[in-house]
């Protein structure tokens, strides 16, 4: 089921992307806001099926990274290739393809209070314009991955921290999306609901999603032991390869 | 195509969702809406109504020609005769003394005042209906010319003077209606847009989330667009109805001063084109109103 594996070395096509083919690459990419830097020479490569950790203290640039793949930001400088897209290029009306094939989840959930969770769950199909009935029916299936389909009719504040972010996380992988992308997504969580949620994330990463993670969390990046990129000052100051003894 | 269907319902259950989550300041909208179609269609009415009089006036009796009260009865057929066969006449009628006071009893129910009179004062006429092409004031001036220089004709009343002064009232009343009509547009637009507005900042959470999912700006703004519609939409039916109501309840109050001085003896209300026509222009507007508001909302 994996299609992780061996980086195939040399010349790539630019479509058709195969097990291992990089889904995303920033070449040199600075972001500052005003005379401040968030993000400062970052160059690095993501492939298809890796999951990877992104780490570094407060304001190291983690969650400006993370805009940048689903183009909530631009770059200031340098380029990103996001599924073959080029990001600071991107024409505005083009964004919304891109988001429907990068699930997001974020710390604080991002639920929608007044809706049912299925409903939330949907509205990721719903944007597309898919059938009702395809809608229900997969976000049923999807709620009942994360096992949460007793409660989908249920509001989200009526639910736990940890149920929240299953809500979410169903969400965002409802589409089947080519990438996940998760920013701090156990940051409100205690360490069994951070392990429950880390594992559906892992589960996603072996379906073959290409999987980033943002986190503090140094206990369960040595869990997990995949490849982490640590950010300081808006610098990618380390590039550890997956199994890496820490 | 199939997938636009199925944003289209998403849209409408959008759009009532938003409409429900927001009562207080829907209802102040749509009810805005409605105060501004009440007198924009009760003007509508007034002209309406004064735009039928002209045309029947036009299509009945356009010239009334008063005979010589000497004229026999054979020799003032002879003349309606003449009059009929002249250019640009359509119809003649003849209406004898005795009918014309017949005629004026009816109109006036004033019985006991011509009763008083020893004599029948009222002199024969001819009305004549004027062909389509003949009404305007040059050409029926014209057939007036023509037909006072017959003898026996004693004189002839065009009535031009009181189509023109009611023509101008006409348009007085319409030019009138179009300036009070562009304020309370430009109101309703505000208040549909700031209404919309609250409800784009209400639901910007949503709106946010919903982008990052991948909704397009289409997809984000168009169940606004529909709130909008249907504000404006359900407004002037609502106005339409009201106004309906005071038009039943005001009619039978002043029919008798609006035959007196109108000559309506049977006002109408709205055809239904009118009807459409209103409730289509009012949220024709709330659909521009909603448009100004997600234009200046930054949604993305």
């Amino acid at each position: 089921m994996s299609e992780r594996g061996g980086a195939a070395a040399g010349a790539r096509p630019p479509a058709g992307r195969r097990a291992g083919d990089p889904l995303i690459r920033l070449f040199h990419v600075s972001k500052s806001y005003g005379a401040s830097f968030a993000l400062r020479d970052v160059s690095l490569e993501v492939r298809k099926g890796e999951m990877v950790f992104l780490t570094g203290p407060s304001g190291a640039g983690k969650t400006t990274l993370m805009k940048l793949l689903f183009a909530a930001e631009r770059p200031s400088e340098g380029q990103i290739l996001v599924l073959g897209r080029n990001i600071g290029r991107l024409q505005e009306g083009a964004i919304p393809a891109l988001r429907r094939r990068i699930g997001v989840v974020f710390q604080d959930f991002k639920l929608i209070a007044a809706r049912t969770i299925e409903e939330n769950v949907a509205l990721a199909l719903e944007v597309r314009g898919r059938p009702p009935r395809e809608v229900r029916g997969k976000a049923f299936a999807m709620l009942k991955r994360v096992g949460l389909q007793h409660r989908r009719h249920q509001h989200p504040p009526s639910l736990s921290g940890g149920e929240q972010q299953r809500v979410a996380l169903a969400r965002a992988l409802v589409n089947e999306p080519a990438i996940l992308i998760a920013d701090e997504p156990t940051g409100n969580l205690d360490a069994a609901l951070t392990l429950e949620i880390m594992d559906l994330v892992a589960a996603a990463a072996a379906r073959g999603t290409t999987v980033m993670v943002a986190t503090h969390d140094q206990a369960l990046i040595r869990r997990y032991a995949r490849r982490t990129l640590r950010l300081d000052g808006g610098r990618l100051i380390e590039d550890q390869p997956a199994g890496a003894a820490r | 195509m199939k997938a636009a269907f199925f944003q289209v319902l998403y849209f409408a259950r959008a759009a009532l969702r938003g409409l429900r989550a927001s009562p207080v300041t829907s209802a102040v909208s749509i009810a805005t809406i409605a105060v501004a179609v009440i007198p924009l269609g009760g003007l509508l009415v007034i002209t309406g109504n004064m735009r039928a009089l002209l045309d029947s006036y036009g299509r009945e009796r356009h010239v009334t020609a008063f005979l010589d009260p000497q004229l026999a009865d054979a020799q003032s057929e002879a003349l309606a005769r003449r009059v009929g066969a002249l250019q640009g006449v359509a119809h003649v009628e003849l209406v004898s003394r005795e009918q014309a006071l017949e005629r004026f009893r009816k109109r006036l129910g004033a019985g006991a005042l011509l009763e008083a009179l020893e004599d029948n004062p009222l002199p024969a006429s001819l009305e004549i209906a004027l062909r389509e092409e003949s009404r305007s004031a040059d050409r029926a001036r014209g057939v007036v010319d023509a037909i006072g220089k017959l003898p026996g004709v004693d004189e002839v009343a065009g009535g031009e003077a009181w189509v023109e002064g009611y023509a101008r009232a006409l348009a007085l009343v319409r030019s009138a209606g179009m300036g009070i009509g562009a304020v309370l547009a430009f109101a309703t637009l505000l208040v549909v847009a700031n209404t919309i507005r609250l409800a784009v900042y209400a639901r910007r959470d949503e709106l946010e989330i919903l982008a990052l999912v991948g909704a397009s700006r289409t997809f984000l703004r168009t169940p606004f667009l529909i709130e909008g519609v249907a504000q404006g939409a359900l407004g002037g039916a609502i106005g339409l109805v009201l106004l309906y109501l005071a038009f039943r309840l005001l009619v039978p109050q002043i029919g008798d001063a609006l035959a007196l001085f109108l000559g309506w003896s049977d006002p109408s209300f709205l055809a239904p084109r009118s009807l459409a026509l209103v409730i289509g222009a009012a949220a024709a507007f709330g659909l521009v109103g909603a448009a100004i508001a997600v234009a200046r909302t930054r949604i993305s």
